[in-house]
């Protein structure tokens, strides 16, 4: 171990080449709300999927597969099997919302509640959590750009103020650019994740093992019930397996930053072009548990948060500083990009569906002026709750995974229950997150099943009671899914 | 009918039916047959959704 700076100088122009690669990709476009938070609808097949790779897979995407694959082996295969059960939901789901989007006007996630049940008091609701459920989201990347920065630095360097400066350096990008900027810096992410996914899910098996099934045969050799799950309601057993698959695609479009992208498009044809090519890139991560288990058999005996630095610290040990700072490089844009698009989700919810309501920034010029300020007020909250609460933040993500997938019963009732009230949906979504957030943070999960889905069953429950009890609206249309489509 | 039931075949495959596969043997393509299980059907659901968006157009 030495305390040289190549690795993190290397991070640095990386970072910095990625920024001005996109301020060069948005030059001369003019902002106004649509251009800056939903990139004017005009988004393509390609560079929309590049955008979905881009914020989809986040730093915990990259480390977190690897680090699971290390701790526990084969619970991490839910990773892969979610990823294809949320596109085939989000093949039938997206262009629907997206033309609903496109007929309205809209531009968030909030929008859309607002729009369909005609109730501000639910489009404020919405905002609301979303922007409460995103400031944790934004804070577990700086985690990750963390762990990151760290060990690029040989761990001779205090990362925290550069977690600081480079994300305050993205909040100003952000500022400046909109969607279409982060979209432009998901093309070089997307470069780099895929190289250094490639190099830690091949070349570090091959270089140790000979192969990556010579790998897999110490795995079976030293640690055989790696390679299986548990039985049924074991702890990370076969149900858990089932339930988080379910829970996980169910909820993968509801994200707030998703809302955007998926209006972001420039028709339903490019989204579901988009679902068929990304289990492709999905099918692709499956290196990144190549990696997990080769740090497995390499560096045992990391414990905690540690196991997610599993591979880094192989990469660290083993190999010379260039590829350290290249592979760390892909993990910051991996935290970076992502949380780009999460202060411009924040913000544009704020500004779309809780000072419009109330009557402040109205006319164009003002709402781009506002939602830019925003990106910097998130920033800097997101950035204060990290470093007040840096030991819970990963609690905190319960809060996310659980919270998003509790907009799904609504969103999904407009296409297939047009019975569905606003109030109705407001209790379902308050029910699902009464019964999944404290089952959560408790770690309970009756018979091994996944927390946020019996939350999941209690928002269906209350949204069709409470549906039923309130009186329909007086134009209850809702087009079905086979109609749009 | 024929398109839900298409689409749903790879969640099927990747939820309930996962407890019946939860093995190491056979190998496929050197992974263990869960992982190589998964994987396959991740790889095949770009075919399975074509297929749907194909029967959509007639």
């Amino acid at each position: 171990m030495s305390g040289s700076p190549v690795a993190l100088i290397v991070v640095a122009a990386v970072v910095l080449g990625t920024i001005v690669f996109a301020l060069i990709g948005v030059h001369r476009v003019k902002m106004d709300p649509a251009q800056y938070i939903v990139g004017g609808r005009s988004f393509g097949t390609i560079f929309l999927w590049v955008l979905l790779a881009g914020e989809i897979y986040t730093t915990f995407t990259f480390l977190g597969i690897a680090g699971l694959s290390y701790s526990q082996g084969a619970p991490a295969f839910y990773v892969m099997a979610y990823g294809a059960t949320a596109y085939i939901i989000g093949y039938f789901l997206t262009p629907a919302i997206w033309r609903v989007g496109k007929e309205q006007g809209l531009l968030t996630g909030a929008d859309f509640f607002e729009t369909r049940f005609g109730s501000r008091a639910l489009g404020v609701g919405v905002a609301v959590l979303q922007f409460l459920m995103i400031v944790p989201y934004v804070a577990l990347q700086l985690s990750g750009l963390q762990i990151l920065l760290g060990i690029a630095g040989y761990g001779a360097y205090n990362a925290t103020a550069s977690v600081a400066i480079a994300f305050l350096v993205l909040a100003l990008f952000v500022f400046g650019t909109g969607l279409r900027g982060t979209a432009w810096a998901s093309v070089v992410k997307d470069l780099f994740v895929l190289g250094g996914v490639s190099f830690a899910g091949i070349a570090i098996p091959t270089r140790f093992f000979g192969s990556p099934s010579a790998m897999f045969d110490r795995v079976l050799a030293l640690h055989p019930q790696m390679l299986v799950l548990a039985h049924g309601a074991a702890y990370h057993g076969t149900i858990w397996f089932i339930s988080t698959v379910l829970l996980s695609g169910i909820g993968f479009f509801m994200g707030p930053q998703s809302w955007n992208a998926v209006f972001s498009a420039r028709s339903g044809d490019t989204l579901r072009r988009n679902a068929m090519l990304l289990p492709l890139y999905q099918g692709f991560l499956t290196l990144m548990i190549f990696a997990g288990f080769s740090a497995a058999l390499i560096a045992r005996g990391l414990k905690g948060t540690a196991v997610d630095q599993s591979f880094l610290l192989v990469v660290q040990r083993y190999y010379p500083a260039w590829i350290l700072g290249l592979i760390c490089s892909a993990g910051a844009l991996a935290a970076l990009v992502p949380a780009s698009a999460l202060l411009l989700a924040a913000a544009s919810v704020i500004t779309k569906n809780v000072a419009g309501t109330f009557g402040i920034a109205t006319s164009d010029r003002a709402r781009t002026g506002l939602t830019r300020a925003l990106v910097l007020v998130v920033a800097v909250l997101a950035l204060g709750f990290w470093i007040t609460s840096q030991r819970t933040v990963v609690e905190l993500l319960l809060l996310y995974y659980n919270g998003i997938t509790q907009f799904a019963p609504g969103a999904v009732a407009t296409f297939l229950w047009p019975r569905a009230t606003a109030l109705g949906v407001g209790s379902g979504i308050a029910a699902g997150l009464l019964v999944a957030v404290p089952l959560a943070a408790l770690n309970i999960s009756p018979l091994g099943i996944n927390a946020g889905l019996i939350g999941l069953a209690a928002n269906v429950a209350a949204l069709v009671i409470v549906s039923v009890a309130t009186r329909p609206r007086v134009s209850a249309t809702a087009p079905s899914i086979e109609a749009v489509s | 009918m024929l398109r839900p039931i298409l689409a749903a075949i790879p969640i099927v495959a990747l939820t309930i039916a996962v407890p019946l596969v939860n093995r190491v043997e056979p190998r496929f393509l050197g992974m263990p047959f869960l992982l190589g299980w998964i994987v396959g059907w991740v790889l095949l659901t770009p075919a399975f959704l074509w297929t749907v968006a194909r029967l959509e157009r007639r």
